[in-house]
């Protein structure tokens, strides 16, 4: 339910760039999408072509680069993937306070279209 | 051929340039809008039911009551003698800037200093959109547990206030106000934390001076 709603928002804003650019048609549109932003880019793609159903995104393709999401800790400094350790320090244990350094972005990235 | 358009722009960047333009037409308008955010059953129409009753005679209010489904949190606020209109989402676990601007042009800004909306009960998807409000509150109460702001930080780094609700109950559950406080403010410095009972009305009236003195500071 969540990804139906941001990708509502993601066609919203790709419309108003096919009207800067004079698009007709968008064949590709590329996301930046981080591990820490709260979007699963599984269920992106699940919900994708529910999302265009009979719109004039229906045979546009959705990709997504996945950006790691690292932190700091707030502990001992050590840097770790969030994901891959289970949201907990590798190095001290700490599993409450971690500074995020990448992976909040949800972003388009570019389109393609004619 | 095919033309590539490098875009680096934000996916939510169309919803915020509405809320911009809602804030815009809000501040003209002379109309105070508070987006209210929470979980399911944290006691949010039974704290507006509170506010309202608190504010009544000293600022026009209008409610926007946002559910999927069901008209039950508008029926109790009309019944209490509130304007109030219900927005259905048709599915949708939160509202943007588009939908809320269809709910405040249906409630009117002529006779509403303080237009309140109730988000849909969720701690995740409506702290990411901006509805356009000019303060952001959310409510969890002592049931939910003093580790929220870590499980869901968005919301509490998106929220000028923070409610801490049903306090008359703590007796009875293992919640650390200490540590909520911690954590929200770890989150975000500028939070302002308001722990209160709907039910017994304890707390309620400095949290209620706070919205009356934003909101005048507003429309003034």
């Amino acid at each position: 339910m969540h990804e139906v709603g941001v990708i509502t928002s993601i066609l919203h804003t790709v419309e108003d760039i096919m009207k800067d650019e004079n698009l007709t048609t968008v064949e590709t549109i590329v996301l930046d999408v981080g591990e820490l932003s709260g979007v699963v880019p599984h269920f992106m793609e699940e919900c994708f072509p529910a999302a265009t159903y009979k719109t004039r995104f229906e045979n546009t393709k959705l990709e997504m680069n996945v950006i790691p999401g690292n932190v700091r800790c707030d502990s001992c400094g050590e840097e770790f993937n969030a994901y891959a350790c289970d949201l907990k320090c590798p190095k001290c244990g700490e599993d409450k306070k971690h500074t995020p350094l990448t992976g909040r972005e949800l972003i388009i990235k570019e389109i393609r279209g004619n | 051929m095919v033309k590539i358009i490098e875009v680096k722009e934000s996916v939510f960047k169309n919803n915020d340039e509405r809320a911009d333009k809602l804030r815009d037409e809000l501040k003209q308008s002379k109309t105070f809008l508070l987006n209210l955010m929470s979980s399911p059953g944290s006691g949010k129409t039974t704290t507006l039911l509170r506010t309202c009753e608190q504010l009544k005679d000293k600022l026009k209010i209008g409610i926007m009551e946002a559910d999927i489904d069901s008209s039950v949190d508008a029926q109790t606020m009309s019944d209490a003698g509130v304007k109030t209109i219900q927005l259905h989402t048709g599915g949708m676990c939160h509202l943007d800037a588009e939908m809320t601007r269809q709910g405040i042009e249906e409630l009117g800004t002529d006779d509403v200093d303080l237009a309140i909306l109730e988000n849909v009960g969720n701690l995740v998807c409506p702290a990411e959109f901006d509805t356009g409000a000019i303060k952001n509150v959310c409510i969890l109460s002592i049931c939910e547990g003093h580790d929220k702001p870590l499980k869901y930080p968005l919301i509490f780094e998106t929220c000028d206030a923070l409610i801490i609700n049903k306090i008359d109950v703590a007796p009875y559950f293992n919640f650390d106000m200490d540590k909520v406080r911690e954590y929200a403010l770890m989150r975000n410095p500028d939070i302002k934390i308001f722990p209160i009972s709907a039910i017994t009305g304890e707390g309620v009236d400095t949290w209620c001076n706070w919205l009356e003195k934003e909101v005048k500071g507003f429309i003034c």
